[in-house]
C-alpha cells in the first residue's frame, strides 16, 4: 500500500492540474493510478468507473473516494478528498468571489449575453454525450426500445419543466418504468431464444 | 435562511442525483421556489463551474458563495462530498445484482430522466436570456465546439464573453 504522503501528493497534483472539466480529471486520475504507478489495472479502474456511474453524487468524486479506499482505507478516501478537491474548490470560490464583485459593471452584464448562450450550448453537448451510448444500446436491442428511451427522455423533461412534477419523482418513475421494460424486453428475447432452440 | 435547511436541501440534491449536472433540475426548483436564488445566478455558476478545475460538480461551490457567501460554499462543500460515499455499498451490492435486466434498466432510466430534465432546463435558461439570432447562434457553435472536445471549455466561454462585449 502507498504511503499517505505520497497519495496526497498524488492527489493534489491531479487537483491542480484538473482544469478543462470532469473529461480531463478523468483522464489525469487514470494516468496517475494506472499508468504511472500501476495501483490498480486497466480492467479495475473501468469497473470502478462504471460503479461511479451508479452511486449517487458526483462521479468522480465517488471515484475518488472508491479509488481511495483501495488504496488506503478510511485513511486513503480522506487523502483522496482533500487532495482532489482543496485545490479546486479554492479557486472555485476565489473565482466567484471576484465575479461577485464585478458582477454589476456593464461590460460583465454584455458578456454575460455571450457566456449564458454558450453554458447552455456546452451543456447540450454534455447531454449528447451522455445520451449517446444509452440511445445506442437501446438501438442494438431494437427499435421499440429505441422509441422508449427517446419518449421517456422527452417526457421527463416535460414533466419537470411544463407540468411542474417534483423531479426525484420523475427520476424514480423512470427509473422503475425501464427497469420494467428492460425485464419484459429480456424475458421475450430469452423465450424466443428457447424456442428456436 | 437555515444553515441546517440549506444544507439538507443540498444533500437531498446529491443523493438523488448522479454526475455533476444531475443535481441541476432538482436544485434549481428547490432555490427558487425558496426565493434564494434566482434564475441568472444558475447560469452564472455554473459557468464558473465550467472554468474552474476539477470535476464539473464543484459548480454547487459557486451557486453556495453566490447565494450564501463563504458558509454556502462551504456547505455546498460538505453536501457535495457524503453522498459519493455510497459508492462503497453499490461497490458491494453490485457484486451481487449485477446483470440483473431490471437493475440494468433501472439505471439506464434514471440516466435518460436526467438527460431529458438537464435538457429542458437548459433550454429554459436559454429563453430566459433571450431568444436572438446572437443567442442562438452562440448556442449552436458552443455545441459542435463542446461536441469536438478539441477546443478548452474556457476558451469557449471567453470567446462567447468578448463576443458579448463586441455587440454591445
Amino acid at each position: 500500500m502507498p504511503s499517505s504522503s505520497l497519495l496526497l501528493r498524488v492527489w493534489v497534483s491531479i487537483g491542480i492540474q484538473s482544469f478543462g472539466g470532469g473529461i480531463a480529471t478523468l483522464a489525469l486520475i487514470r494516468r496517475a493510478v494506472v499508468d504511472n504507478n500501476h495501483w490498480l489495472t486497466e480492467a479495475e479502474f473501468t469497473r470502478d468507473w462504471a460503479l461511479c456511474q451508479i452511486a449517487p453524487g458526483i462521479n468522480l468524486i465517488a471515484l475518488a473516494i472508491l479509488i481511495g479506499k483501495r488504496l488506503g482505507g478510511a485513511k486513503g478516501i480522506a487523502v483522496a478528498l482533500l487532495g482532489l478537491l482543496l485545490p479546486s474548490v479554492a479557486i472555485t470560490v476565489l473565482l466567484t468571489a471576484a465575479y461577485s464583485r464585478v458582477q454589476h459593471t456593464d461590460a460583465v452584464r454584455a458578456a454575460l449575453r455571450g457566456v449564458v448562450p454558450a453554458t447552455v450550448g456546452l451543456g447540450l453537448a454534455t447531454a449528447i454525450n451522455l445520451a449517446r451510448p444509452i440511445l445506442e444500446e437501446s438501438r442494438r436491442l431494437g427499435n421499440p426500445s429505441l422509441l422508449t428511451s427517446v419518449v421517456l427522455t422527452i417526457a421527463a423533461g416535460l414533466a419537470v419543466v411544463v407540468w411542474a412534477q417534483p423531479v426525484i419523482l420523475v427520476l424514480c418513475v423512470s427509473g422503475v418504468l425501464c427497469g420494467f421494460a428492460q425485464l419484459k424486453l429480456i424475458g421475450s428475447k430469452q423465450s424466443t431464444g428457447s424456442q428456436s432452440l | 435562511m437555515k444553515p441546517v435547511v440549506y444544507l439538507l436541501i443540498l444533500l437531498r440534491a446529491s443523493l438523488f442525483s448522479t454526475g455533476g449536472f444531475g443535481n441541476v433540475p432538482i436544485l434549481h426548483s428547490d432555490f427558487i421556489d425558496r426565493g434564494w436564488a434566482v434564475d441568472s445566478q444558475f447560469a452564472e455558476s455554473l459557468a464558473i463551474g465550467q472554468i474552474s478545475p476539477g470535476p464539473n460538480g464543484l459548480w454547487v461551490i459557486s451557486l453556495g458563495y453566490l447565494t450564501a457567501g463563504l458558509l454556502g460554499a462551504g456547505l455546498a462543500f460538505v453536501a457535495i462530498c457524503i453522498p459519493p460515499l455510497l459508492v462503497i455499498t453499490v461497490d458491494r451490492v453490485y457484486d451481487r445484482i449485477k446483470g440483473r435486466p431490471e437493475v440494468d434498466g433501472f439505471v439506464t432510466g434514471l440516466s435518460l430522466a436526467v438527460i431529458g430534465i438537464f435538457v429542458a432546463f437548459l433550454f429554459g435558461l436559454l429563453k430566459g436570456a433571450g431568444l436572438s439570432p446572437f443567442t442562438i447562434t452562440i448556442t449552436l457553435l458552443s455545441i459542435a465546439l463542446g461536441m469536438s472536445k478539441k477546443v478548452p471549455v474556457a476558451v469557449v466561454l471567453a470567446t462567447a464573453a468578448c463576443a458579448g462585449i463586441a455587440i454591445r
